[in-house]
């Protein structure tokens, strides 16, 4: 064992692997600072740069990039007040406090020495694991991996923040799409309406940057003012050292909560960062600084966010369940390797593994160097208004998914999930169990029907490791129906709220049109679902059938609850006060919202990305990106045309090298294959 | 002087806040009221008034204040260490042994934690 770490960190040496992992370093760090990308939209840009690598190279970027996303998204939060991440606006509070009374530099110092801390920390707990794992993992067969699957995407759907009917209908309509394209055990083709390029399914970057990147970009885009306070960073960095090493026992116990966070499907960086700012509230005595620039504040959520994604790798790598959006795109990336985590990778695999672990902690080091080094020039960027970022964004991420199968289609895809992926977040949907689910689905097939062949009748149900995982599925859904019926009956006012996160205002079209709607297309797509795979073979027919069937359960129930709380708003009952009466108002008023001022933003913005779409597949990539960047920039952005015509010159220039530099194929259009 | 009343929609913590008035009332203090509950359903505008009028009359004022803090708990506890009140007072409610260890307890977080006399009531007392 000691051997293979050791070589793996031999490896490390290699000339190519170095410069991979720093690139990936630089990129990370770069799309830690914009906000709403996180760690899932630096692996889904990253990704389609990986497809001609080597898989220790791919490895080397993806993982650099992933270990210091959560370092640099601090900068903005404690500079601006304007968190890069939904983790960071954690340190927001007390980091804000701090910068504002001038020790931005403290604050900063902090931060990053934490953010290093925890990635180590990480890192070594991601090493521990496996001598830990190896002997359960190896213990496996398809029964426990078929039951594992299915624990993922269950997991993903009750524990993720939110509804957890939400959760599982949003799981549930994940793996349905998982299983578009050809059937793992028949080969006959599923949901692709003769579609040849369907058959193939769909491919994974389109989707991940569709649900979480375009839909991101749509609701952000309406920012056009950067931030124009001035910046001041200030001194005092040695200090913020002294300090930081005062406070290591908050530094590892955030960190071994970040760990666990990141253990559980579902849980990720954003709860866990908030779980350890509970944890640091809870064990101190004086608490009148929280909120106001304690370091206590900034030292535990910080070391939590990173280690956050090594935690995550520990089930994806082992179990073959991802534990957040980012690794369930780089179990993907490891499934077209022909790498399969779990068993196989801890036997055939293991210097890959290390190789993650060593990865990890030397990014995480660099990425608190780097961004001690520049952080002057970090500040700087965070200035840059989100709509001017958007245009290039558009034009990376559209380039991103046409690399996976070189095909157009997927690019439409991506703007159709991308308008779903907007609605989902915007009406309180989580969208992790849904790309869990999407990556899981042809996994749990497989081994359900490996389980189904090897055993007779419900044998394997009697596995001891079967039981032990049936057990793990029913108890958190015991707990959250437990949990429901006390809020229902009123008898949950004592109970802790540690766990849980004060309201966030992510989804503003709750209770309203929109989320009816939500609910709507979700019965639509799973009683559409069923109908078509009437038509299949007994054998490929089962597994999408017992999912449409759960998934009309819940999006049933939903609609429902949707269709009752839009009559409720609407009759006032008799016997009111005056007070609750206005609250009634208020409560039913953004039921009425139909088309806000954002809603109306976000589609706009996916009409600008159809019309750029719509002229790549004209003109070809080039000549689309030459006509989309000005235009936006200077409509919808409302830039200085100075800017316009650089950002544009540089982005041409970069886009007609890249393909020389880079395994990457840029879209031709119609025109180009006349010419 | 002040005391802390930590208010939730329910009977103990309507019987705090009835405890909490008739304690500032006596000691001469202020009263601070901090809402626990989840959501946003604090008091009604109406019964602001009458508190606000019941300790104008005894020449003191009333305050309202929230924390950024998510844990009910460490909201009040930072509150009454921020604003150095003299007493909590909290509304108690029986809980099993179980049910503390499952799904923890506020009220008892505030009783170990607070750094002030802390107040119990409970909504069914004996006559």
């Amino acid at each position: 064992m000691l051997d293979s770490a050791m070589a793996a960190l031999a490896s490390l040496a290699d000339p190519s692997l170095l410069i991979m992992l720093l690139i990936g370093t630089v990129a990370g760090l770069i799309m830690g600072l914009i906000p709403g990308l996180g760690g899932t939209g630096a692996v889904a840009i990253l990704l389609p740069i990986t497809f001609g690598m080597e898989p220790p190279q791919a490895l080397a970027l993806l993982i650099g990039a992933l270990a210091v996303v959560h370092t640099s998204d601090t900068v903005s939060a404690v500079l601006l007040g304007a968190p890069g991440s939904a983790s960071a606006s954690v340190t927001m509070l007390d980091g804000y406090s701090m910068a504002k009374k001038g020790q931005a530099a403290r604050a900063l110092t902090l931060a990053f020495l934490s953010s290093m801390a925890g990635g180590i920390i990480g890192a070594v707990g991601l090493t521990l694991a496996i001598p830990l794992a190896r002997p359960l993992v190896l213990s496996f067969a398809s029964p426990e991996l078929f039951m594992l699957t299915v624990l993922g995407v269950a997991l993903a759907a009750v524990l993720s923040r939110g509804n957890i009917i939400k959760g599982i209908s949003a799981g549930l309509l994940g793996l349905v799409l998982g299983m578009v394209g050809t059937s793992p055990t028949t080969a006959e083709e599923r949901f692709t309406f003769g579609s040849l390029f369907l058959g193939d399914g769909l491919s994974l970057v389109a989707v991940a940057l569709g649900i979480f990147g375009l839909a991101e970009i749509a609701s952000r885009a309406s920012q056009r003012r950067g931030q124009t306070e001035n910046i001041t960073v200030g001194g005092g960095w040695g200090k913020g050292i002294r300090e930081w090493l005062s406070h290591w026992t908050q530094v590892i116990r955030g960190a071994l909560i970040g760990i666990w966070a990141g253990v559980l499907p579902g849980v990720g960086a954003t709860a866990g960062t908030w779980l350890a700012y509970g944890q640091a509230v809870a064990t101190a005595k004086d608490k009148r600084q929280f909120g106001k620039g304690d370091p206590r504040g900034i030292v535990g959520p910080e070391s939590a966010n990173n280690s956050v994604e090594a935690g995550d790798l520990i089930p994806t790598l082992l179990f073959g369940i991802p534990g957040g959006v980012p690794s369930a795109m780089l179990l993907g990336m490891l499934l077209t390797y022909g790498i399969q985590p779990g068993p196989s990778i801890i036997t055939e695999h293991l210097d890959l593994m290390y190789l993650i672990v060593w990865s990890f902690a030397i990014a995480s080091i660099l990425g608190a160097l780097f961004c001690f080094l520049s952080v002057k020039q970090l500040a700087k960027l965070t200035k840059v208004p989100f709509a001017v970022l958007a245009a290039g964004l558009v034009a990376v991420m559209l380039l991103g998914s046409f690399q996976e199968g070189g095909q157009l289609g997927d690019l439409w895809v991506m703007i159709i999930l991308g308008v779903f992926g907007w609605l989902l977040k915007s009406t309180g949907f989580p969208r992790a169990p849904f790309l869990i689910g999407f990556v899981l689905a042809i996994p749990l097939e497989r081994y359900y029907f490996l389980t189904d062949s090897l055993y007779n009748g419900l044998d394997w149900m009697a596995r001891p490791g079967v039981l032990v995982f049936l057990a793990i599925l029913i108890l958190p859904i015991l707990w959250a129906f437990i949990k429901f019926i006390r809020a229902r009956r009123n008898t949950n006012l004592d109970d802790g709220h540690r766990d849980e996160r004060p309201e966030d205002d992510e989804s503003p079209l709750k209770d309203s049109t929109w989320s009816l709607a939500a609910a709507g297309i979700f019965a639509a797509a799973f009683a559409a679902a069923l109908i078509s795979s009437a038509s299949f073979s007994p054998e490929a027919r089962l597994v999408p059938q017992l999912v449409s069937i759960g998934g009309l359960v819940f999006s049933g129930i939903l609609l429902f609850i949707e269709i009752r709380t839009r009559l409720r708003g609407r009759t006032p009952k008799a016997g009111q006060t005056i007070a609750e009466e206005a609250e009634g108002i208020l409560a039913t008023q953004p039921a009425k919202a139909g088309w806000t001022l954002d809603a109306k933003f976000a589609f706009k913005t996916f009409l600008w990305m159809t019309g750029f779409l719509a002229l790549t597949a004209a003109f070809g990539y080039l000549i689309a990106v030459t006509i989309f960047i000005p235009a936006f920039l200077l409509i919808v952005a409302r830039a200085r045309l100075k800017t316009a015509v650089v950002y544009t010159a540089v982005l041409y220039v970069v886009l007609l090298a890249l393909p020389s530099l880079l395994p990457i194929d840029l879209p031709q259009g119609w025109l180009n294959t006349l010419v | 002087m002040t005391v802390l009343v930590a208010y939730a929609p329910a009977p103990e913590g309507r019987e705090a806040l009835t405890q909490g008035i008739a304690e500032a009332v006596l000691r001469k203090a202020d009263l601070l009221v901090v809402h626990v509950g989840r959501g946003h359903h604090g008091l009604e505008a109406k019964d602001l008034k009458d508190i606000e009028d019941r300790l104008q009359a005894a020449g003191q004022a009333l305050h309202l204040e929230s924390s950024v803090l998510a844990d009910p708990g460490d909201a009040v506890i930072q509150i009454a260490q921020d604003r150095n009140v003299d007493m909590i007072v909290i509304g108690l409610r029986h809980r099993s042994m179980v049910g503390k260890l499952i799904l923890g307890s506020t009220v008892q977080r505030i009783l170990l934690d607070a750094t002030c006399p802390v107040l119990a009531v409970r909504a069914d007392r004996l006559n």
